[in-house]
């Protein structure tokens, strides 16, 4: 991926014709330590804390029931993953937001579009969307657990609701924000209306609709978290549930981390979508 | 496969005009920006068109390119005119051959696109982006565009107006190449009295939405009028030329 990012900006570089090959983002001392350097000394600072909470937690200065050791969290994460329920749960999760993600997603999708094209589409569906946004969808959880009850139905009902929002919003956006000289370029050069959104309204939306993507991978995990947490008899939310009935701490924390790391992995995801597709953009594909 | 360029005609009063504008009346609400406006350019003919700020030149060039509706009056021209702006207009998110065959609707659209950009000395940059051209190479590569699509009519709106002097001097030269190779009537929209000077089979200045002066320089030669006369009939009294 750094091979990546160097290639674009010295593509860059040759467009300004300076012929400097250091980055311009070097600040202060930073040079001297290097781009390597730099990335060591990030790391530094989590490893020190997960090796003082180790410390800690083996010299018995806080208690296994508040803060087991992360080598204790570690073993029973693999204890569980031998015997086959941690995967198992781990795949129930995945599916419910996965599931929660594409249905919101393409409704938030769909909508956008509409409104972002049609006045009318807009003055029949904006105000309606912006008032159900200004409730906090995790408020909705009572109403929608007498709806449909404690099940698969209410935790997907509940990310995909939690989805749809960031990219309606951002397609809407990103939809009105394309230049509107090239829209007319695009008439003058003869595109019909399918041609004119396929080449210049959508590639134009594209990067206000990743955004999104991003924002809304976020809020369907955390709505995962909450459902998962209410009420479930499977899924990582319902293997901390059942810890904390028998004080399984390091259970508790395990599921936390696995929570962290699959949100962090998403959101690389998402990171690498956008480079990918939008290697044109200055922003994303270029020195970054 | 090479794209063939249809041959010159042999004598341009035989091919129909490349547009005949008749009573052309355009509007604002109250405000008549074009009034009775008569013009006609024929295939191969280069038209400059001078006028100050908000005399309706530009109006008019929307309104030949078929971007806004007129009030009255006919525009008659056998195709789709090709037009250049004052900004490259490039889509950012596609290659430059992608840019110039952009609405081209022929199966080696590949092929006439690479054609149109070696004719413009691009030759080399077909899978390029746009953000890594100077502004000059932008404008050359909108070019390309516009006569890739084998205009009758080209509309140029201020397209040098953007670029540094030595630029626009190598962009008159190619334009006047390409356009004597292309042979499409030309409608340049310029403020540069000189830049239609050396371009211009016929000069036009606008005044008030409609045409008040009129100067044929083909055959009679570039020399046949002068700056000063120009800029007279643009309303600049210029003491140097007295």
């Amino acid at each position: 991926m750094s091979n990546l990012e160097q290639t674009a900006s010295a593509s860059g570089f040759d467009r300004a014709g300076t012929g400097d090959t250091s980055s311009p983002s070097h600040r202060g001392l930073a040079p001297v330590i290097g781009k390597r350097g730099l990335l060591l000394l990030s790391w530094l600072a989590p490893v020190m804390l997960v090796i003082i909470w180790e410390i800690a937690a083996k010299a018995g200065w806080v208690s296994p029931q508040v803060l087991p050791a992360p080598s204790k969290v570690l073993h029973t994460a693999i204890k569980l993953a031998a015997t086959g329920s941690l995967l198992g749960d781990l795949r129930v999760s995945l599916l419910r937001a996965a599931t929660g993600f594409a249905l919101g997603g393409s409704v938030g999708f769909t909508l956008g579009v509409l409104v972002g094209f049609s006045r009318i589409a807009e003055a029949a569906i904006d105000r309606s969307v912006q008032m159900i946004r200004a409730i906090p969808f995790l408020a909705l959880l009572p109403l929608v657990i007498v709806w449909l009850g404690v099940g698969e139905a209410e935790k997907i009902f509940l990310v995909a609701l939690g989805v749809t929002f960031p990219i309606y919003i951002n397609t809407t956006l990103g939809i009105r924000q394309v230049d509107p000289k090239l829209i007319e370029l695009g008439r003058i050069q003869g595109l019909g209306p399918f041609e004119l959104i396929r080449r210049i309204v959508l590639p134009g939306a594209l990067p206000s609709i990743l955004t999104g993507v991003r924002y809304a991978l976020a809020t369907a995990w955390l709505a995962l978290v909450v459902a998962e947490t209410i009420g479930a008899e499977s899924g990582i939310g319902f293997l901390a549930m059942d810890a904390r009935e028998f004080l399984r701490t390091d259970v508790i924390v395990l599921t936390i981390a696995i929570y962290a790391v699959i949100g962090v992995a998403a959101d690389a995801i998402a990171r690498l979508l956008e480079r990918r597709l939008l290697a044109w953009h200055p922003n994303y594909g270029g020195s970054r | 496969m090479i794209p063939q360029v249809p041959a010159p005609p042999s004598s341009p009063a035989i091919d129909p005009p490349a547009v005949v504008v008749s009573n052309l009346r355009r509007a604002y609400g109250d405000r008549v920006i074009i009034r009775n406006l008569n013009l006609r350019i024929e295939r191969g003919e280069f038209v400059a068109l001078l006028g100050e700020s908000g005399c309706g030149k530009t109006t008019l060039l929307r309104a030949l390119a078929g971007l806004d509706p007129i009030e009255g009056g006919r525009i008659v021209a056998p195709r789709r005119p090709a037009v250049v702006f004052q900004e490259p207009r490039l889509l950012p998110w596609d290659t430059l051959w992608r840019n110039v065959s952009l609405g081209l609707a022929a199966p080696d659209a590949y092929a006439r696109a690479a054609f149109a950009l070696a004719e413009v000395g691009l030759g080399d940059r077909l899978d390029d982006w746009p953000r890594n051209l100077s502004g000059g190479q932008a404008q050359r590569v909108a070019l390309a565009r516009a006569l890739v699509q084998e205009p009758q009519l080209l509309l140029l709106d201020e397209p040098f107006a953007a670029l540094d002097a030595l630029t626009r001097i190598r962009m008159h030269d190619l334009v006047r190449e390409l356009v004597a190779k292309h042979r499409p009537g030309v409608l340049l929209v310029t403020h540069d009295v000189d830049e239609a000077i050396t371009l211009a089979d016929r000069i036009l200045v606008m005044r008030h939405g409609v045409i008040a002066f009129e100067h044929q320089t083909k055959g009679a030669g570039p020399a046949s009028i002068s700056r000063g006369d120009l800029l007279a009939e643009l309303g600049v009294v210029s003491h140097a030329a007295a």
